[in-house]
């Protein structure tokens, strides 16, 4: 299937302009259709004609998960009700977030996410079989119909023992695959301690949800005899294809015809300068119902310099390194500790100390969250504490589609062992 | 091949166009769409040296045209086709067709004007059978062929027609379009403003919304044609509850 991306070739003056319509129209829109938009923008004396240059952008307010909580159901669609035809939530620290997609919505991320699978190496005569935790729900949907629109036949990942999708993999010939690191890592050493050798089949993997280091991705694609090819996405702003890599792997390649991309400094708001890391900030251009102004993605990277080989004129990035919202990602879930604060005050009154540890059990993540015991935590038996504590892990999975363990540990152990932070991998 | 950047124009203390940018790429099919009084003819206008903008840019071919005056603007390249045609009622039809090449008498042979005429004749064999008929006489279809055909006499590299659907029979409408498609597959550039949205979206390849002077949506035609903005302006129904 041929795709059309001319756009991704444009010469600055084209991107200059091709940019500007695309945030003049945008902002006409939310400026008289969301009033949370428009409050922001009149509190900063700005009306949609101040845009005259990219430039002014700099002007404009940001928008953080907590606005997006705040405005929670409603009040940041810019279209009325009846025009959105799907509705994500996700979870949010104190009310879900929601995400709604008009019918243009949905058409314009599944040619993004075509597009995206295409540049990948995905073609119509692929199997693409997709392998993500349920938590990852909105870019399974996403991802599926991108798939189908390259003309690929899908399987989506359904409820599957790891031994019946390799089964499934081999009996129908899965040539590509699409999923996190961690799961294909995971696979890889699943494969090699069972004795089974990877399918023929499979020539490439797609990963998405998370980044990989360049020494477990070598040794990845030598293991299971595979290329592979990295995607980055933010599913509040666009969704998956926000980024890709060419042929030349050199960092994501932006949509920048579907956005616009800031990297910011997380403590100032001011632009980094030339090439420094910072936080990802995302203007939505095409997005009808739920349209995003200087997102703050929390995602941590950096400009990449020069222009591709490939000769897209698109901006690159670099691999996300970090997050600056106190987020972290598991098996690509991304799991914020407000949330996780806001349901230990739900289930014990008060935040006691805590440390999340991401532990790496043959390559697959698993959520530990040690507390630390207090005077105020002590229940009249061991059970209670077991009950709280069940509590607890059982509304974290019902949120993430990820279990997490809870494990009461003595303070200065955990002091010990957290050395000042809040997140520690193992 | 047209640029317009941040062009606001007003008419006295009225703002008809707000900050509008929007291109048209050459051999591209252009519309605009929207509302009565949106600023589509506004904006036809401004480009053609009309009416003078208050602000923003207009660039034709990478060189600034605004402020020039409409000849030099047509000489440059471009044409309208206004609305309601505006042809010359007293004069014959080839008379009419001959005044759309007026500036180009001066400086082309005869031979290339007659060549394009006889092009508009192909393109419209009825102009051709009432050459010689006033233009006051012809039917509205007639007179709207007659009016691009005179434009397309100042060999323009950009087209631009307002409203060329307005008035006519349904049948005509089509054989309009059908002659614009021609047009452009010969190379012609088009900008067309269009109040018949559904016939402008299935004609061009991409498009822009305006409402109330500003532009509020652009995209490829079937995106916009699916978009429920669109769909309710188009059906004129409950527009103004959620656009105003």
């Amino acid at each position: 299937m041929e795709i059309e991306n001319k756009v991704e070739y444009l010469s600055p003056e084209g991107w200059r302009q091709w940019h500007l319509e695309l945030l003049q129209s945008t902002l006409n829109r939310v400026y008289s259709r969301v009033p949370f938009y428009r409050k922001l923008m009149d509190e900063k004396g700005l009306k949609p004609e101040d845009v005259t240059d990219l430039s002014a952008l700099k002007k404009l307010p940001f928008t953080t998960r907590e606005h997006l909580e705040k405005n929670y159901p409603y009040d940041l669609f810019a279209v009325p009700l009846r025009d959105i035809v799907r509705l994500h939530t996700f979870p949010g620290p104190r009310t879900p977030i929601v995400k709604g997609f008009t019918r243009r919505d949905l058409a314009s991320i599944r040619r993004l996410t075509a597009r995206f699978l295409v540049t990948s190496g995905v073609t119509s005569e692929d199997i693409v079989q997709i392998c993500l935790d349920p938590g990852m729900s909105i870019w399974i949907e996403e991802l599926k119909e991108g798939a189908e629109e390259v003309g690929a036949s899908v399987i989506p990942p359904d409820p599957q023992s790891v031994t019946n999708r390799i089964r499934i993999m081999r009996d129908f010939r899965t040539s590509v695959l699409v999923t996190t690191p961690s799961y294909a890592l995971y696979l890889a050493h699943f494969m090699q301690e069972k004795g089974i050798s990877p399918p023929e089949s499979l020539r490439l993997i797609v990963f998405v949800g998370e980044g990989i280091e360049a020494p477990e991705r070598l040794r990845l694609e030598k293991a299971l005899g595979v290329d592979t090819r990295l995607g980055y996405g933010v599913t509040e702003a666009v969704g998956p294809g926000m980024g890709y890599e060419c042929e030349e792997r050199e960092g994501y390649h932006l949509a920048a015809d579907y956005f616009l991309a800031e990297i910011i400094d997380p403590e100032t708001g001011e632009d980094v300068k030339e090439g420094e890391t910072g936080e990802l900030v995302i203007t939505t251009l095409t997005v009808k119902a739920n349209p995003l102004i200087r997102f703050r993605t929390g995602d941590l990277c950096r400009f990449l310099p020069g222009t591709c080989p490939c000769g897209r004129t698109t901006p690159r990035i670099s691999q996300i390194v970090g997050h600056s919202d106190g987020r972290v990602s598991i098996r690509g879930i991304k799991v914020s500790l407000s949330y996780i604060e806001t349901l230990l005050e739900e289930t014990y009154g008060h935040v006691p100390e805590y440390l999340l540890c991401i532990r790496r059990r043959n390559y697959l993540e698993e959520l530990e969250l040690w507390v630390a015991m207090n005077e105020k935590l002590f229940e009249p038996s061991i059970l209670g504490l077991h009950r709280i504590a069940e509590k607890f892990e059982k509304t974290f999975e019902e949120t993430f589609g990820l279990p997490c363990r809870l494990k009461l540990v003595e303070k200065d152990h955990l002091l010990q062992v957290a050395k000042g932070q809040k997140i520690i991998r193992i | 091949m047209l640029t317009v950047r941040n062009l606001t124009t007003h008419y006295g203390p009225v703002q008809a166009l707000k900050n509008v940018s929007l291109h048209v790429g050459k051999g591209e099919i252009v519309c605009l769409i929207g509302a009565n009084g949106a600023g589509k003819s506004t904006l036809m206008f401004t480009i053609m040296g009309v009416v003078r903008p208050s602000q923003g840019e207009i660039l034709f071919e990478d060189e600034p045209i605004q402020g020039l005056e409409p000849p030099a603007i047509v000489s440059r390249g471009i044409s309208l086709v206004p609305e309601g045609r505006q042809i010359f009622y007293p004069l014959t039809v080839e008379e009419n067709l001959e005044l759309g090449a007026y500036q180009r008498f001066k400086r082309e042979p005869k031979e290339s004007v007659l060549a394009d005429l006889e092009s508009v004749y192909e393109l419209f064999p009825r102009l051709r059978e009432r050459r010689k008929q006033l233009a006051g006489t012809l039917s509205g279809g007639e007179q709207q062929m007659l009016a691009i055909g005179r434009a397309f006499m100042a060999r323009p590299k950009l087209l631009m027609l307002d409203e060329p659907s307005l008035g006519l029979a349904p049948k005509l409408v089509d054989s309009i379009l059908q002659a614009i498609k021609t047009l452009n597959e010969k190379g012609l550039t088009i900008l067309l403003v269009e109040q018949n949205a559904r016939k402008a979206l299935e004609l061009a390849h991409r498009g822009y919304v305006l409402e109330t002077g500003r532009i509020i949506l652009q995209g490829r035609t079937e995106d916009l044609a699916a978009d429920e903005d669109v769909r309710r302006a188009y059906l004129g129904k409950d527009y103004q509850k959620f656009t105003d």
